[in-house]
């Protein structure tokens, strides 16, 4: 675990330390630097399958630690069209690389720049983060 | 009266070294490095914990066997003098105000080693219930501090530091030993399943004199258990490490509202004693005639899921109980629980359903400790 927060330039963030990357017409989402790290030695992930149709913040995925457990709330609205399938055999993937390999799940989005406006770039988040 | 939390003599290394967290109003670390690595170093080699954060009260005194019986439910006439015993001071109700150690080391001197959480109640009810007794009632909590040895190498690990065999002190026994120059109260118990002590050590009074010198004795173990392979280990690898091994923690598989006999741990309840303790008639017709409201049963995950404190259980769609602690286990690498259920609804290999924030998801019940016991633990096949 860094010392220092990573919080690539490229990306959009949530309060709920969720990431976005948008690849073309799909979004992939992850959790950020911040959350990994909170969370420590992350044991279990669980997102709901591709074929979901999920609403803007909605539940859609489960985050286990050794010490805690953490809901994953997507920032963007769509149909899941991919799940990383590293997650179920290793979860620590998420410790050791939160905004690659580490991805969750991609999303073909409904309503992307509505949601998106309701999104932090990265000097916004490390702002935000500062301040909890 | 300050609000800050309290810190134990080896603050400064483990603010240094690790991830502190609050604990039972306490500054702990939660871990050194990783919590599985630490968990997975005691099960294969040694670990050592700081428990300095839990409460030693000496009593002493004539009348100090009669009047620890009158508080405790083991019988304390059973302990010749280096012996200990896992026993649980009750309430009125047969409820549980602590589960503690409590060692003889001496013809009428006795340790009592309990939980961090419950230091002032426990202290209180001491000094009240001693009123009538010829004893001394002494808290020694921060003059003497405490560090768990536990795994498959401490007990060599001891003997190389004591300079003698130590594994032939007994199970529960209490020897005062001189370990790197430091006295100490060796006893061999633990909170984890394995082989290896619990350590009272002598005159580190809380001063920086003190401080300094239990921070050396901790970087001694740590320098003389290089070659067993030794990790410093915080309160995340101690729970998941109990938890392994089926032990109750206060506050989740015990508490003021649940017997002995409900949290199963009957080996510390004995009713041929006298005097009788508080708490005795409860616990007599919970055993005897079987009132208990609640059993505690282990689980283990079908599906998968970490369970934790509080989650529902469901068997054949009618909730039965809750789960009281659960974990990741790292030796099974499957999530385990300890959790309560009605008397007679469920037995071993029943399958049940665990309500994790919302997904049903399937377990077994089981029994403890969850580990292979001829792989792991103090009664491992070697």
């Amino acid at each position: 675990m860094s010392d220092e927060l990573s919080t690539p330039d490229e990306l959009l963030y949530s309060r709920a330390h969720e990431w976005v990357r948008v690849e073309g017409d799909i979004v992939v989402i992850g959790i950020t630097d911040f959350a990994q790290n909170s969370l420590h030695e992350i044991t279990f992930v669980e997102v709901s399958e591709a074929g979901t149709v999920l609403e803007t913040n909605a539940e859609c995925g489960l985050v286990e630690s050794m010490k805690a457990s953490s809901e994953i709330y997507t920032p963007i609205a769509g149909e899941i069209v991919e799940v990383n399938p590293s997650l179920e055999d290793s979860p620590e993937v998420v410790n050791e690389s939160p905004y690659d390999k580490g991805w969750l799940m991609k999303i073909k989005p409904s309503n992307l720049e509505s949601d998106k406006a309701q999104l932090l770039d990265a000097k916004g988040y490390l702002e935000y983060v500062q301040s909890l | 009266m300050t609000d800050s939390l309290r810190r134990t003599h080896l603050y400064e290394w483990h603010k240094e070294h690790g991830d502190l967290v609050p604990f039972a109003g306490w500054e702990m670390p939660v871990r050194f490095t990783d919590i599985r690595e630490e968990h997975k170093a005691v099960r294969e080699a040694v670990g050592i914990f700081d428990t300095t954060n839990m409460n030693r009260f000496w009593i002493s005194g004539p009348q100090a066997p009669e009047f620890l019986q009158t508080v405790t439910t083991n019988n304390v006439s059973k302990l010749e003098i280096n012996g200990g015993q896992y026993t649980t001071c009750l309430n009125e109700q047969g409820g549980i105000h602590d589960d503690l150690m409590l060692y003889r080391v001496g013809e009428n001197e006795y340790i009592w080693v309990t939980n961090a959480d419950n230091g002032p109640k426990i202290h209180d009810h001491l000094k009240k219930t001693s009123k009538d007794f010829d004893v001394k009632v002494e808290n020694r909590t921060k003059e003497v501090s405490m560090i768990a040895v536990q795994g498959p190498k401490a007990l060599a690990l001891l003997s190389k530091l004591a300079g003698k065999d130590v594994s032939e002190f007994p199970r529960f026994s209490a020897n005062l030993v001189s370990l790197a120059g430091n006295d100490c109260y060796l006893c061999r118990t633990g909170y984890t399943g394995e082989a290896g002590a619990e350590l009272l050590v002598l005159d580190t009074p809380f001063n920086d004199e003190g401080k300094k010198k239990a921070i050396a004795f901790w970087e001694e173990i740590l320098k003389q258990g290089e070659e067993f392979g030794v990790k410093p280990c915080g309160l995340g690898a101690r729970d998941s490490l109990r938890l392994e091994a089926g032990f109750v923690l206060y506050g989740h598989e015990i508490d003021e509202d649940t017997s002995p006999i409900e949290a199963r741990i009957s080996y510390a309840v004995k009713f041929k004693v006298d005097p009788h303790y508080l708490g005795y008639d409860t616990v007599w017709s919970h055993k005897k005639e079987k009132t208990i409201r609640k059993t505690r049963i282990g689980l283990i995950m079908i599906d998968r899921g970490i369970p934790r404190q509080h989650y529902p259980l469901l068997f054949e769609g009618k909730q039965i109980g809750e789960v009281t602690s659960g974990v990741m286990s790292p030796i099974l690498k499957q999530g385990i629980a300890l959790a309560y259920v009605k008397p007679n609804t469920v037995q071993i290999d029943d399958i049940v359903e665990v309500d994790i924030k919302g997904r049903f998801r399937k377990a077994r019940v089981t029994s403890w400790p969850f580990y292979d016991k001829e792989r792991y633990g103090e009664t491992r096949i070697s």
